[in-house]
């Protein structure tokens, strides 16, 4: 830092030995305790443990109680919880303000925050009502033991390098994490901690919830499937994809897509694996007319077991899989499918003979 | 009467290897071919549609480096009326909190506006923070993801807008910040008369610090809490590579299988 560096004017003076602790923001925006903001509490343990400090899990909402053990049976040490009517419908900027007025009151040097569609919408209102840094998409974190400064790490650019994210001024240091990079904590019913019921003076939101309907869905969530089956730009036509349902639901596994089938508009958005989709953490993947970009392999480096069906012998999915048969889909598919059907079928008759 | 909107648009390096200068962490932009970040595109086209109904004028501005004049230039052909290029070394190597707070103040002085939009992400850092960080500071009220927008009576913006698994309508009181959703709103092709149009009136200005007098300490790399530490290169994941390159595709359906059945990957 230059030496005639002073802190920007309209920034709240920080002194940083006065912030400890870390923050898990717990999100309830539709009723029950989302399962990513748990996920939070493993990294959060974490650099809680290497800095000394609690471990917090903060809830915001109008009826919240019935939650509040959960992130302590998950690690947390203690919660911190505000009931409000003014919770009753969501507006990013009111839960924002709760929030800056909470942190203000504890200085936590660190908040972690599930980068849900909403938790991305709300997490950059509260830096800068406190004029932290935020850093997006954190896949992981490390400390600082001498200056106390947590490493934000996310991988920018295309997924090809991991960032490094530093805050030596301000606090708290702010990350979100999309759901599914990290493993739910363990469970454990017999650890107990401090529940603070706390209050905040916010404005009324001054915008207003019309309406809002449920988009029902039959399939498994892919980051929750255990077989996956997606296809690229490779297959050509939005009909290849029936090809990959047959083969998905033969295995008992669902359908996804790259960022390039997305584009082309042959699979929704919310099925998309990659950097700017979803990780996902499934059992096989069966990348089919896939390239394997790194913004795509960064979205199945969870994956047990990858397999590649390429017509490009060059491909670098080829340099990324476990198994990978070069060749058309077209015929690849319908001869795996074929293949697993047969195998069905004298599997049938063998347990029939017995 | 109409309405008064602002879009702002970020100039991008159109790769997917990007160098970043290992001294500062931040992105070397010299000689990388740049684009308008695609997501913008589709918050200039719900404004030029917001424009289409209800009138009014459109303003594009962007922080970047000169060249960007180009990425001005080519929205101003879908249509935007005007451009803003916000350069100046000063502003170089900013986090998006130092970026947003420069936005902030371009916007102040073209106040009076009705909607602020920024598009949800973009190609290079794809952070979604500027339209939460921008309304703050401009202490606008502002919801993401929007598919579509119109104005109920004169002082009221209803917003559709998409979640995961949710579809909700919100209704906000102008002004306020609107960042469009990925994919929404297929943007509109230039048109060659808009072209020739920027080439006669070369409706682009350049504003400097000068013209912002902001202080040195809250912009660029001073003004940004966050700083990149260092940059490496992601680990790939050891892979077994075991790849059937050439024959019969019954065969290598077999083989396949057997590998999978093998492992308890997958059951019959």
């Amino acid at each position: 830092m230059r030496r005639d560096w002073k802190p920007c004017p309209e920034w709240i003076p920080v002194n940083k030995d006065e912030w400890r602790g870390v923050w898990v923001f717990m999100e309830t925006f539709d009723g029950f305790l989302h399962e990513a903001s748990l996920q939070l509490l493993r990294p959060g343990r974490s650099i809680a443990d290497k800095l000394g400090v609690e471990l917090t899990a903060v809830f915001l909402g109008t009826d919240v109680k019935r939650f509040l053990k959960e992130p302590i049976y998950y690690g947390a040490d203690k919660v911190i919880y505000v009931e409000d009517e003014k919770f009753s419908q969501y507006a990013p900027n009111v839960y924002g303000e709760a929030l800056i007025q909470l942190i203000k009151k504890y200085k936590p040097e660190a908040l972690l925050v599930a980068g849900t569609l909403r938790g991305r919408e709300m997490a950059p209102y509260v830096a800068n009502g406190l004029q932290a840094g935020i850093t997006a998409d954190c896949t992981d974190f490390s400390v600082d033991p001498e200056t106390r400064d947590v490493i934000l790490i996310r991988p920018p650019f295309g997924a090809t390098m991991l960032a490094h994210i530093r805050t030596p001024q301000r606090r708290p240091q702010i990350g979100t994490v999309r759901p599914n990079v990290f493993e739910l904590p363990e469970r454990d019913e017999s650890r107990t901690g401090e529940i603070i019921e706390e209050r905040v003076d916010v404005p009324p939101p001054t915008i207003r919830l019309v309406s809002s309907e449920e988009i029902k869905r039959e399939e498994v969530p892919i980051e929750k499937a255990e077989i996956i089956v997606s296809g690229g730009k490779g297959l050509g036509t939005p009909e290849g994809f029936k090809l990959l349902e047959e083969l998905a639901s033969l295995l008992g596994g669902v359908v996804a897509g790259s960022r390039k089938a997305v584009d082309a508009g042959w699979i929704p958005h919310d099925r998309q694996v990659g950097q700017t989709g979803k990780s996902v953490k499934a059992r096989l993947y069966i990348a089919v007319g896939i390239s394997g970009a790194s913004q795509h392999l960064f979205g199945i480096r969870e994956v047990q077991r990858v397999v590649a069906i390429n017509i490009d012998p060059e491909a670098p999915i080829f340099e990324n899989c476990d198994y990978g048969i070069v060749g058309d889909y077209r015929e690849v598919i319908p001869a795996l499918i074929e293949e697993i059907k047969r195998r069905k079928e004298a599997r049938a008759v063998e347990a029939a003979t017995k | 009467m109409g309405l008064e909107i602002v879009v702002g648009i970020k100039w991008v390096p159109n790769t997917q290897s990007v160098n970043i200068d290992p001294k500062t962490g931040t992105l070397i932009r010299e000689g990388v071919p740049s684009v308008v970040n695609p997501h913008d595109l589709n918050a200039v086209e719900l404004a030029l549609r917001l424009k289409d109904r209800y009138g009014g004028r459109v303003t594009a501005i962007s922080m970047a480096p000169p060249g960007a004049v180009k990425g001005l230039e080519f929205v101003i052909g879908m249509g935007v009326d005007r451009g803003i290029l916000i350069s100046d070394r000063v502003f170089a190597g900013a986090d998006t909190l130092a970026t947003s707070y420069v936005l902030a103040n371009a916007v102040k002085r073209l106040m009076p506006i009705d909607i602020l939009m920024f598009g949800q992400e973009t190609l290079d850092s794809s952070t979604s923070h500027i339209g939460a960080q921008t309304a703050s500071w401009l202490h606008l009220p502002y919801i993401y993801y929007a598919v579509d927008a119109e104005l109920v009576g004169d002082k009221t913006l209803r917003v559709r807008r998409m979640l995961e698994r949710k579809v909700e309508v919100y209704e906000l009181p102008l002004p306020c910040v609107v960042v469009a959703a990925m994919k929404s709103n297929h943007p509109r092709p230039v048109k060659l008369s808009e072209k020739i149009r920027f080439k006669m009136e070369k409706p682009v200005e350049v504003w400097s610090n000068k013209v912002l007098n902001l202080d040195p300490n809250c912009i660029g790399l001073r003004g940004s809490p966050t700083i990149v530490a260092k940059s490496i290169p992601t680990p790939s994941i050891p892979r077994k590579k075991e790849v059937f390159r050439e024959g019969d595709v019954k065969e290598a359906a077999k083989w396949l299988v057997d590998k999978l059945l093998e492992e308890e990957v997958i059951s019959l």
